[in-house]
């Protein structure tokens, strides 16, 4: 589709035949000339577009700028970086304790991924262990969220494509699952719920039963939106086929997680490395094989699936028993121990204000967010701050896919092809 | 060792290249910065075809000794069957090392990032620019050297409290706690016009507001 080059449209001027000869003059181009070039009445030329970074379909402050022929998209530059507020620095000057509190802020959606990696991380390096409960509880608290994230992709991504009615839908969904781990941590983002050694506190009450009673609709719920996208004409059109990643072409820009398995690469961190107990559970990591934006959908559905099966799993195998490790050097004693022990006491003081001190050395555990590989580098100088935190953030290696998928069609197919790599900005830019 | 991780491990050790450990168990292969670039390049031909980050560590202030101020960590991946290793290349101040970027096309945002927060150079990278940080930033924010970004607190008429100051007075050793800008300090509300009526009173609109 061509379009007319100026955009200085009179409002009186109603048809586009009086609106392309009005800026040919303006150009000094004489309809003559206008009939003689080929493509007709109209004249078509390179442009430069400036999107973001404050624009809804951006998926929060990312900013491209895009090279336009006609309506083909020729070039796409990322520009990042507007989130930008300096984690890893100020990690660094914090405790290993404190530092719960910045993880899960970096990936809003997917909060706990960031506090199990930086736990895991942190674990390797003073040796804790994490008791049999505290693992299910962080393995089924992730997959809850990771469902959530996954909700959230889809509710903002059709509504990227015009469609608004999967968002109620989505979010209904969503609600549930904040609930629920609003019920565990007390917040409904932003967690900070792990620590090292296990978790800050047991299940709640009722918690059991409330998980059992979502457990039983969200496969229901699930049908139900899957209903809404897969047989949806407008959608499909405009998914199919579009965007595609090359398996190939995937490995070279690094992309994992789901963009990466939806073009048929088998790399599931959950299964390839597994940590924090994930090889005892059974679940699939499922596969695309266009690499096109429907499979990023249609495989991002299937993980649904496959996370609220580890949830059953991990329900069922949920018993009584300590959530935290048992060394008091790393977790802080029960508050009834501190009106009889002065120990309790003096540890409670020392693990408050200093913090522990791990080993020398440095530690890297992947994990899979819901995003792709995500982990975090941890350089420890034998001092209570970590000496240097640096993460794995998949979003920020998956953005790079977009030049590659973006360019060569339409511009409203870029669109759908950042709704499909389903960045997270706080996660890109830390 | 047939494995893909051992052949890597081979090929280090061939070339006299030092193979350690994390505390995680994955294994770290320190690299000299001259040679790097040819053994990564053996390690996408034996199946590490994935970069998926680049670490970089500013050793400056670090209880042990380093041989190197700079180093920067380089994990690859081999998705199918997983394997995944890091090499380390240490490097001096002012020091620069060659662009990964002809070998893995991730490493354009990854060095860019490292570029810009510790000011490393990647020669012949087709685009080193700022990523993160503004471009009005100068310095590279997560060197040690770099200042934590600490903001004095304002208050009105200029009052601030700096934050260095405040601590420095918090140890007896400065007598400065706060600080003025703009001018004497006066009186708390000399500079503010005094109210006028009464709050409760409503504006008579007829007199312009007077009462």
């Amino acid at each position: 589709m061509n379009r007319a080059p100026s955009r200085s449209v009179t409002p009186d001027s109603g048809n586009l035949e009086s609106t392309t000869f009005n800026s040919g003059a303006a150009r000094g181009i004489t309809s003559a000339d206008a009939l003689a070039s080929g493509s007709g009445l109209l004249h078509t030329e390179a442009m430069t577009l400036n999107v973001g970074p404050q624009h809804p379909s951006t998926h929060g402050v990312l900013r491209l700028v895009v090279e336009l022929e006609g309506e083909r998209v020729t070039k796409v530059s990322p520009v990042v970086g507007y989130l930008h507020s300096g984690f890893e620095k100020t990690m660094e000057n914090r405790t290993y304790l404190q530092n719960f509190t910045y993880a899960p802020r970096m990936d809003y959606l997917h909060g706990l991924a960031y506090e199990f990696a930086y736990a895991l991380s942190v674990e390797k390096l003073v040796g804790a262990v994490v008791p049999p409960r505290a693992q299910t509880i962080r393995i089924m608290l992730n997959e809850l969220n990771r469902i959530a994230s996954h909700t959230v992709f889809f509710a903002s991504g059709l509504l990227d494509l015009g469609a608004i009615t999967p968002f109620f839908y989505a979010f209904r969904d969503r609600e549930a699952i904040l609930d629920l781990l609003e019920m565990v941590t007390g917040y409904r983002m932003n967690y900070g719920y792990f620590r090292v050694g296990g978790v800050a506190r047991d299940l709640p009450e009722g918690f059991e039963a409330r998980l059992r009673e979502y457990l039983g609709v969200v496969d229901h719920s699930v049908d139900e939106l899957r209903r809404l996208f897969e047989k949806n004409p407008i959608f499909v059109d405009r998914a199919v086929g579009v965007g595609v990643l090359k398996p190939e072409v995937a490995l070279n820009l690094g992309i994992t997680g789901a963009n990466l398995r939806a073009s048929g690469v088998d790399l599931d961190f959950r299964k390839a490395a597994p940590y924090g107990g994930y090889e005892t559970y059974d679940f699939r990591a499922p596969l695309g094989q266009a690499g096109d934006c429907f499979d990023r959908f249609a495989v991002r559905f299937e993980e649904i699936t496959e996370s609220a099966k580890i949830i059953r799993q991990a329900l069922d195998r949920l018993e009584p028993g300590p959530i935290k490790d048992p060394n008091r050097k790393i977790s802080p004693p029960p508050r009834e121990e501190l009106e009889t022990s002065m120990e309790a006491v003096i540890h409670h003081f020392k693990l408050f204000t200093e913090g522990y001190h791990p080993t020398v050395g440095e530690s890297y555990v992947p994990t899979e967010s819901v995003r792709g590989e995500l982990g975090c580098y941890i350089v420890s100088d034998g001092g209570s701050m970590p000496y240097r935190v640096k993460w794995r953030s998949p979003s920020f290696v998956n953005l790079q896919a977009l030049p590659v998928i973006g360019v060569g069609g339409l511009f409203a197919d870029l669109i759908t092809c950042i709704a499909s790599l389903d960045p997270v900005l706080g996660d890109v830019d830390r | 060792m047939d494995s893909l991780l051992g052949r890597a491990v081979g090929l280090a050790e061939q070339a006299g290249f030092a193979v350690g450990q994390l505390a995680s168990g994955a294994t770290v292969i320190t690299a000299p910065a001259a040679v790097f670039k040819d053994y990564l390049g053996a390690l996408l031909g034996v199946g590490f075809s994935m970069l998926t980050d680049i670490v970089g560590i500013d050793y400056l202030t670090y209880t042990q000794k380093t041989p190197a101020r700079f180093a920067v960590v380089y994990r690859l991946v081999s998705p199918t069957p997983f394997e995944g290793l890091h090499v380390k290349v240490f490097l001096n101040d002012e020091q620069s090392i060659p662009t990964v970027t002809d070998l893995f096309g991730s490493a354009d945002f990854l060095e860019r990032e490292v570029f810009d927060l510790f000011g490393i150079i990647f020669d012949d990278h087709p685009n080193l620019r700022k990523i993160l940080t503004p471009e009005d930033l100068d310095g590279h924010a997560l060197r040690k050297d770099f200042p934590l970004g600490e903001s004095p607190t304002l208050f009105r008429e200029g009052r601030f409290i700096d934050p260095a100051a405040f601590r420095a007075g918090l140890t007896g050793q400065d007598p400065g706690l706060t600080g003025f800008r703009g001018g004497n300090r006066r009186g708390f509300s000399d500079d503010r016009a005094p109210l006028t009526g009464r709050l409760d009173q409503p504006v008579n609109a007829d007199n312009g507001g007077a009462k």
